[in-house]
């Protein structure tokens, strides 16, 4: 099981909390280690506590381009106290909307939004006028770099320290990601050039293909080379590695036809796999939101090994036909519940019937990494959290948490 | 007078440069600006709605073909306005409270006024007062809700339930749509219909409208019902 491996496998900050409540540990404010959703860090006692299998290794800087660390206290607009990086610079609108700044740095353009009253942040687009005669790919690759020395050191500290928890460990390098539309924006940058804005990209995708390929055939280039210079900085410390994060499904269909894919995504995909499984141990991760049932196949021929987060609820995602047509190829790491509507507005006996179904189903041989289908989302009970957790825990045929729970509170 | 056929093919082809293009000089010719509407543009729209719903086209081809299309409408709006020419209907558009995602809500919208009607888009992250302010002053009869995130759906009942309390529910359709949002919940939280992609949105703001889809003219002949109705 996995909770916290990833940005898009972890835990609202809020939900991170109220899960250390209930299982009565140290009272302390939770740190937001992903500040662009708002994501909780899992403390080791909190880790024990829910049975984590998975310890992520991030990189150095966060969505937001300031590094993970120096960390201070803030206040969430619902009054719950955190904490944050010290490069986590807002400023709050008349309207009650925090604006938050690239670097940390107040003299740029503010590059991320969370509404009054809000959970997480969304990118604000900053897009120059577009002059076709002068675009030049360079300028959706400001972020594409080869990877710093003090970068490469954290990645080196990190998979050790997570390798030394015995946990399965995933890595999130950064930079793998081809068109990822939530990176699109550069939430990170100061001053964002080229394609910024995210229906001008998918426009692009259609309308200046030759732009886009310039781009990825570049970053390709450069993930390459990193990724030779983290595996001979690390090894095989790290189990598996979350290479792309591009959306290619929507609820009902896709982004793209399975045509366009292959001749736009499927190259660079095949490329950066082919170079991991020939040079090291690492396993690849693959996520898509959304109907995606129409890509699996290049997904698995480009050498993909896992696929999250299984949005069965999306069109031809149901889970018997997922596993039985693909889960001898592919890893299932999700789909366990669904995070639209059961998990955050079901009852605790619909989220323990759903989940107890889908580990029969995506556990059937193995090949199965329970997690929600993406981040459990702010505002979801903790009463369904725990009922999530109860569930696997049954699956598994392990005691319960709360007869465990109960005993240790007496022992105390 | 240029063919008009290649207004029609520049929207569904979204190549603005041309239904530009071809617009201005319909229009510089003295084209009815009703006739370049309903003959043309609209049917383009319609077919490229067709085509997103087979899995033919995509959001990319949605929002390319939308784009040639506004870009074509900017300078016919002003003329129809003239004319005194009435929409199939007024939608006030927006994303709801708390949610800043935007673009189901702007392909909504796009097909909708590619489909006839008049777009008033309230943006994202919409207060429900702003909602019946559209409905009170500038007489929106159909009220769209969009929202992406689960935490912010129900912003929706919210939305729905001020415009019951500012008394004006009963004169607007309410339709609402995007990822977490099913036909379920519409109808737990009392709107009028629920689209589960763009195109669908359309066909259901015309059947609420007592409007149903036209069909698409083939080879030149384009008689089909106009959708823009001069008063």
């Amino acid at each position: 099981m996995d909770f916290g491996g990833t940005a898009v496998t972890g835990v609202h900050v809020s939900c991170v909390a109220a899960l250390r409540e209930w299982f009565g540990l140290e009272k302390r404010p939770v740190k937001v280690h992903e500040p662009y959703q708002m994501l909780g860090w899992l403390d080791e006692d909190l880790k024990q506590a829910m049975g984590i299998d998975v310890e992520g290794v991030f990189p150095r800087k966060t969505m937001f381009g300031f590094p993970n660390a120096g960390w201070k206290g803030w206040r969430m607009p619902d009054g719950l106290e955190v904490l944050v990086p010290e490069g986590f610079v807002t400023t709050v609108e008349p309207s009650g909307d925090i604006l938050i700044y690239p670097e940390g740095d107040l003299s740029a353009p503010p590059s991320g939004r969370m509404p009054a009253g809000g959970y997480f942040f969304d990118s604000i687009i900053r897009q120059e006028p577009i002059d076709e005669e002068r675009l030049n790919p360079e300028d959706n690759l400001e972020e594409f770099t080869p990877i710093a020395a003090e970068d490469l050191a954290h990645l080196e500290t990190e998979s050790a320290r997570a390798a030394a928890t015995g946990r399965a460990v995933i890595a999130n390098f950064g930079g793998t990601a081809f068109g990822d539309i939530a990176l699109v924006p550069g939430p990170f940058l100061k001053h964002p050039k080229g394609i910024r804005d995210v229906a001008e990209w998918y426009m692009a995708t259609r309308t200046r293909r030759d732009y886009i390929h310039a781009v990825f055939s570049r970053q390709c280039e450069i993930a390459l080379d990193n990724l030779e210079r983290i595996h001979h900085a690390i090894g095989n410390r790290v189990d598996a590695v979350f290479l792309c994060g591009t959306d290619f499904g929507t609820q009902t269909s896709s982004f793209c036809s399975a045509a366009t894919f292959r001749e736009l995504y499927f190259p660079y995909y095949q490329r950066l796999n082919g170079w991991v499984h020939a040079h090291t141990g690492w396993r690849t991760f693959k996520h898509s939101c959304g109907s995606v049932e129409r890509f699996i196949p290049a997904f698995i021929e480009a050498g993909f090994d896992i696929l999250n987060p299984v949005q069965c609820s999306a069109a031809g995602m149901g889970a018997e036909h997922l596993k039985s047509a693909y889960g001898e190829m592919l890893v299932f790491w999700g789909g366990g519940v669904d995070t639209q509507r059961v998990l955050p507005f079901g009852t605790p006996e619909e989220v323990r019937a759903q989940v107890l179904e889908r580990c029969e189903v995506f556990a059937r041989g193995g090949g199965f990494v329970f997690n929600t289908i993406h981040n459990i989302q702010a505002g979801t009970p903790v009463e369904n959290i725990l009922a999530m957790l109860e569930a696997v825990r049954e699956f598994n045929g392990r005691e319960a948490i709360g007869a465990s729970h109960a005993r240790s509170s007496k022992t105390i | 007078m240029p063919d008009l056929r290649k207004l029609y093919e520049a929207i569904l082809s979204g190549d603005a440069k041309s239904a530009v293009a071809v617009t201005r000089e319909a229009l510089a010719e003295n084209a009815d600006p009703l006739e370049l509407v309903s003959q043309f543009m609209v049917p383009a729209m319609d077919e490229v709605g067709k085509r997103f719903e087979c899995e033919e086209y995509f959001v990319p081809e949605l929002l390319i073909s939308a784009r040639a299309m506004k870009g074509a409408l900017e300078l016919l709006r002003p003329l129809l306005a003239a004319r005194g020419a009435e929409p199939l209907g007024r939608v006030a558009i927006g994303t709801v409270k708390g949610d800043l995602h935007d673009i189901g809500k702007n392909l909504v919208g796009s097909l909708l006024e590619g489909g006839g009607f008049e777009v008033i888009d309230l943006g994202s992250d919409v207060a429900p007062e702003k909602f019946v302010a559209a409905v009170r002053e500038k007489g929106a009869n159909i009220v769209a809700l969009s929202a992406l995130l689960t935490v912010t759906m129900p912003s929706m009942k919210t939305t729905i339930e001020a415009l019951r309390q500012a008394g004006v529910r009963e004169g607007v359709k309410v339709i609402v749509g995007g990822a977490p949002v099913t036909e379920q919940y519409a109808r737990e939280i009392g709107a009028d219909g629920y689209g589960d992609n763009a195109t669908a949105a359309v066909a259901l703001a015309r059947r609420l409208m007592g409007r149903q889809t036209t069909e698409v003219p083939s080879e030149g002949a384009m008689a089909i019902e106009g959708h823009w109705d001069v008063t």
